[in-house]
């Protein structure tokens, strides 16, 4: 025999159940435009019938249904989308950023147009020219200077620019690893509280909503995989290492690297060890600092160091109208201040390595001669030592452009006179420093008594960097200059001496016989001049117009190549969002007629209650009295 | 079927509107700024071809302006070197009078007068200077005068007259360049365009014995030639000949010293240069003043003498009356005088020619160059005025059916 109540309680399950229905149905509808908000259903179920086969049943026919009753809220979530827009989406992260930091690259070359570096240098040869032909005048002297200056400016800003970027991307690295370690921190917490609340038998749906979104924010900025296996612990890993557990985070931090001019470098908070990503806003965001900006900074330190270098060769042994001579048109500081070279690289306080930038040889060489030697020159390369041979039947030419070519971090010349310089050049590892010499050894007699730089053969006259006074193992009547300590292209600038009299500034050449250069004669400037199209430059790029042509294109196929990817990274990630939309998404027309359906189910419920209730009216007040 | 949501539709209409305005903005951009090129991206190799052009398009102004200004100096010294070929044979018709026997001795001196005057006018057309003020025939040393008048006593001039005229320039050439790698020389040195004679360097020191004690090298015409150790003289002599100078050397067989001829009238221009004094050992070159031109040897004979000395020679012959020398060496002098002057001019037109060749070809590259780069980098209007349309409409449409789909709701229609 059932209870007489139960009517009662079958109208107020309902009832419950119903507006169940409808507060979820509210809720849908308030968070429609909330960001990772997906749509909760009421899953409804009957409730437990009576009479289950037990000894205290009643004797009637069973079994009778109790009503309804809320089995569980679930939202409707695709696990396996989840998880592909995870993996997918440090893709569209690492584009966006390489795509904004590159946008801004490009704007520094301020290319095609009339105010770029390229065009000042125009400038600046059209001024030699034009002093090659009014040599004993003032004036063009002035023009000279000022078109100089006007080229280190332009130098000095490109390089300020490149510079300002890559702090950008330096605070912008710092700025991210605390939002990574927030967003770590806080899934960590929710998990805590996903896992108690579960524990209770409650389906946490918001908590699970936020815990996915941070997820999914977390997954644009670094690559990261996502365990849900166990259900007592979520795991995020990036790399294979844990950096969540359950309700343990492993947070990063920044540290400043020495080796990379004390830009940060990302580590695992507690064990120290260098965190590396392949993916993501971050790793974009290293790689641009360290790979890409660097590169170009490097470029153009490359230009500057060179062209400098060429100008003050042909203008030292010119002659000025005051009849000076021996002067640098260009100087840059600092160079390193010891006059060997020797320098304190890991700041102990004692001398350590020696920074040569360019070593010349002491004997004037052909370059059509041919050198009639065997043996194998070694030089430092980008991982380890490259190895240059060279035969009896190959000319000093030919010897040149081979080193040039080869992968060795050194670039060779014949300068104008005829002697060997062989130059340090940009370092492709960034632990080791640009523009210096750092190995030279020769197994045969060419640098040794034919060209004029090490004393003789074999690894016992080789020239090593990494001890101090190493200039003293070169021949003494080489002559060497020192590295650069920073960035060339910061530093350059014209020498004061110039400045301050500009009829220092070297035009002519001495005849032979004389002490002092005609002031009528402009054949020191017009050589100058002449460097623009001499194929000068070292490695790839022969001239600088092929320089410039290089860099633009360079920089431009980058961008290029971004905006696709990026493009194309989006749209992937468009379609998988779309799709989860569509599963996860609330159409409000459906809420609304959800709602209907349980305002109806209350409406009857209502109407099932009252019905009840006169019948129980019936039985209590009127029956027998 | 796709199930669709509310939020589907409004981002679907957003993105897109998103990509149509950013491409509206880079067409108005092009179009505003004339360039299809707004970053380097939209176009990098286009972009490296246009640097190029841009740079070289400016090399090939400069080389215009270079011509332009060597032209303007050739045609100043031509018009003095003409004005030099006009006196030169009304001194040559004076002299062609003088040395006919009919005139007495006072209408020499007369004739002389007037050659007098001439010759000062001639030292002043060489020292001509160009538009700038630098002077045209001295090589190097534009700030002096080249030529420079000596003064003296002759036989018959009345007071003091013009007895010499020295050299004070030297033999640089000044260049200029006028296409990529391609020079041109701008100046003409006075020793060799003002030059009659060929000029001989006599030693009179014996050179049979004579050895190189060191290797040295030396100059001559500007041209290094260099002596090795142990060298003797016949080695010096076919080192000499074997360079690139307009010098013949040989050994003189009656005193055995060295002998230092031009092959075409100029000065001969010795300068010593490192190493031991080899020069100054045969006996050609002063050991007290090595400054040339006038670094001869007091021992050492030097013929073949400048136009100046060509016309100084016959003023005095006129002077002195000497008819017979006047039609004779004097004349001779003038002839061949004029014939260098002549060929000095002609090879300032040939040089002129090639210019004239230079800068035609220089300006037709200069409007190819121009369109390439236009083409590179220049927007094509019609292109984008027909994409902004285009742009446009779409926008238009767009916006329109989303507004027609947004607004309708099921709460519109519920009671």
């Amino acid at each position: 025999m059932q209870s007489t109540f139960s009517g009662i309680e079958i109208g107020k399950r309902s009832l419950i159940a119903h507006n169940v229905g409808l507060t979820t149905v509210g809720h849908n509808l308030s968070n429609a435009a909330t960001e990772g908000y997906s749509r909760q259903r009421v899953e409804m179920k009957a409730f437990d019938p009576i009479y289950r086969p037990q000894l205290n049943r009643a004797e009637t026919a069973g079994q009778i249904g109790q009503g309804v009753d809320v089995a569980r809220i679930e939202r409707i979530r695709d696990g396996i989308l989840e998880g592909r827009i995870v993996s997918q989406a440090n893709g569209e992260g690492y584009w966006e950023s390489r795509d904004k930091y590159l946008r801004m690259v490009e704007q520094v070359y301020n290319e095609p147009a009339d105010t770029s570096v390229r065009h000042l240098m125009d400038q600046f040869w059209n001024s030699w020219q034009e002093l090659s032909m009014y040599p004993e005048q003032m004036a063009s002297r002035q023009a000279v200077l000022q078109h100089g200056k006007a080229l280190i400016d332009g130098i000095h800003n490109q390089y300020n620019s490149l510079d300002r970027i890559r702090q950008m991307l330096d605070e912008d690295i710092r700025g991210t690893v605390k939002q990574v370690n927030d967003q770590i921190s806080d899934i960590a917490k929710l998990n805590e509280e996903i896992v108690k609340s579960k524990a209770a038998g409650d389906s946490p749906n918001d908590l699970l909503d936020q815990r996915d979104l941070l997820v999914e924010h977390l997954s644009k900025i670094i690559n990261i995989t996502v365990d849900k296996r166990d259900p007592d612990e979520f795991s995020v890993y990036t790399s294979g290492l844990h950096i969540i557990q359950g309700k343990i985070a492993r947070p990063f931090t920044t540290v400043p690297d020495t080796a990379n001019e004390g830009y940060s470098k990302v580590a695992w908070k507690y064990s120290g060890e260098d965190a590396l990503f392949r993916g993501g806003k971050l790793a974009a965001l290293q790689q641009m600092r360290d790979v890409d900006v660097r590169g170009e900074i490097q470029n153009l330190d490359n230009m500057a160091v060179n062209f400098t270098d060429l100008v003050n060769d042909i203008h030292r042994s010119a002659y000025g109208l005051d009849g000076k001579t021996n002067t640098n048109f260009f100087v840059e500081h600092p160079a390193v201040l010891n006059a060997q070279g020797n320098y304190d690289r890991n700041g102990d306080g004692a001398f350590d390595s020696t920074y040569l930038f360019r070593v010349t040889g002491a004997n004037q060489l052909q370059a059509k001669a041919q050198i009639g030697l065997e043996g194998t020159l070694t030089f430092p390369g980008q991982s380890d030592r490259v190895r240059v041979n060279y035969y009896p039947t190959d000319t000093v030419g030919d010897l040149v452009a081979r080193i040039n070519n080869s992968s060795a971090e050194v670039a060779a010349r014949l300068d104008r006179n005829g002697h060997l310089v062989l130059k340090g050049t940009p370092a492709a590892q960034k632990e080791r420093p640009d523009f210096v010499l750092r190995y030279m050894e020769d197994s045969g007699q060419l640098l040794g008594g034919y060209a004029g730089i090490l004393r003789g053969p074999g690894p016992e006259n080789a020239f090593t960097w990494g001890q101090p006074d190493a200039s003293a193992i070169l021949r003494p009547d080489a002559q060497y200059a020192l590295a650069p300590l920073s960035h060339p292209s910061a530093w350059i600038g014209i020498n004061e001496d110039i400045q301050h009299e500009p009829a220092s500034i070297a035009a002519s050449f001495k005849d032979p016989g004389e002490t002092e250069g005609d002031p009528g004669d402009g054949s020191a400037a017009i050589e100058i001049a002449g460097l623009r199209n001499r194929p000068v430059m070292v490695g790839q790029t022969a001239t600088f117009d092929d320089y410039f042509a290089d860099t633009v294109a360079n920089i431009g196929l980058k961008g290029q190549e971004s905006e696709l990817a990026l493009k194309t990274q989006q749209t992937i990630m468009k379609d998988l969002r779309d799709t989860r939309q569509s599963i996860s998404g609330v159409n409000i027309d459906e809420e609304i007629a959800q709602m209907i359906k349980y305002q109806h189910g209350y409406n009857a419920a209502a109407r099932f209650v009252t019905n009840i209730n006169q019948m129980l009216d019936t039985i209590i007040n009127r029956m027998g009295v | 079927m796709y199930r669709v949501t509310s939020n589907l539709t409004n981002d679907d209409m957003q993105y897109f509107a998103r990509r149509r305005e950013f491409m509206m903005n880079q067409v108005q951009n092009r179009m505003s700024s004339q360039t299809r090129i707004q970053n380097l991206r939209d176009d990098p190799l286009a972009a490296a071809h246009s640097t190029r052009y841009q740079s070289y398009l400016t090399r090939l102004t400069r080389y215009a302006d270079n011509i332009q200004y060597t032209q303007d100096n050739y045609h100043v010294a031509e018009s003095y070197m003409k004005q030099a070929v006009d006196m030169l044979q009304r001194v040559r018709e004076i002299g062609v009078q003088g040395a006919n026997g009919t005139y007495t001795k006072s209408d020499m001196q007369k004739m002389a007068g007037e050659v007098n005057e001439l010759l000062g006018e001639f030292v002043k057309v060489a020292n001509g200077r160009n538009g700038d003020g630098a002077t045209l025939f001295s090589g190097q040393e534009t700030q002096g005068e080249p030529f420079r008048a000596v003064y003296g006593n002759v036989a018959g001039a009345p007071g003091q007259v013009i007895t010499g005229v020295e050299y004070t320039g030297d033999i640089g050439k000044r260049q200029t360049e006028i296409a990529d790698g391609s020079y041109i020389d701008m100046n003409f040195p006075g020793n060799e365009v003002f030059w009659a004679e060929n000029q001989h360097i006599f030693a009179t020191r014996d050179a049979t014995s004579y050895q190189v004690p060191e290797n040295s090298s030396f100059f001559i015409d500007g041209v290094q030639i260099n002596v090795s150790a142990g060298d003797n003289i016949q080695a010096v002599i076919s080192k000499i000949n074997d360079s690139a100078a307009a010098v013949k050397a040989r050994l003189d067989p009656v005193q055995n010293s060295l002998v230092l001829e031009t092959t075409s009238p100029h000065q001969l221009w010795i300068q010593a240069g490192s190493g031991s004094p080899v020069l100054q050992d045969l006996g050609v070159v002063s050991t007290v003043d090595n400054t040339p031109p006038a670094n001869a040897a007091p021992t050492a004979d030097v013929f073949g003498g400048s136009l100046f000395d060509m016309i100084v020679r016959l003023r005095d012959d006129l002077y002195a009356g000497k008819q017979v020398d006047v039609g004779g060496r004097a004349l001779r002098g003038i002839d061949s005088g004029l014939d260098n002057l002549l060929s000095s001019l002609g090879s300032l037109g040939a040089k002129d020619a090639r210019l004239q060749v230079t800068y035609k070809r220089n300006q037709t590259e200069i409007p190819q160059i121009t369109e390439l780069n236009s083409q590179a980098v220049d927007v094509d209007m019609t292109k984008a005025i027909t994409d902004l349309k285009m742009l446009e409409y779409t926008h238009k449409a767009a916006l329109s059916t989303s507004a027609r789909i947004l607004q309708p709701t099921l709460l519109d229609f519920l009671r």
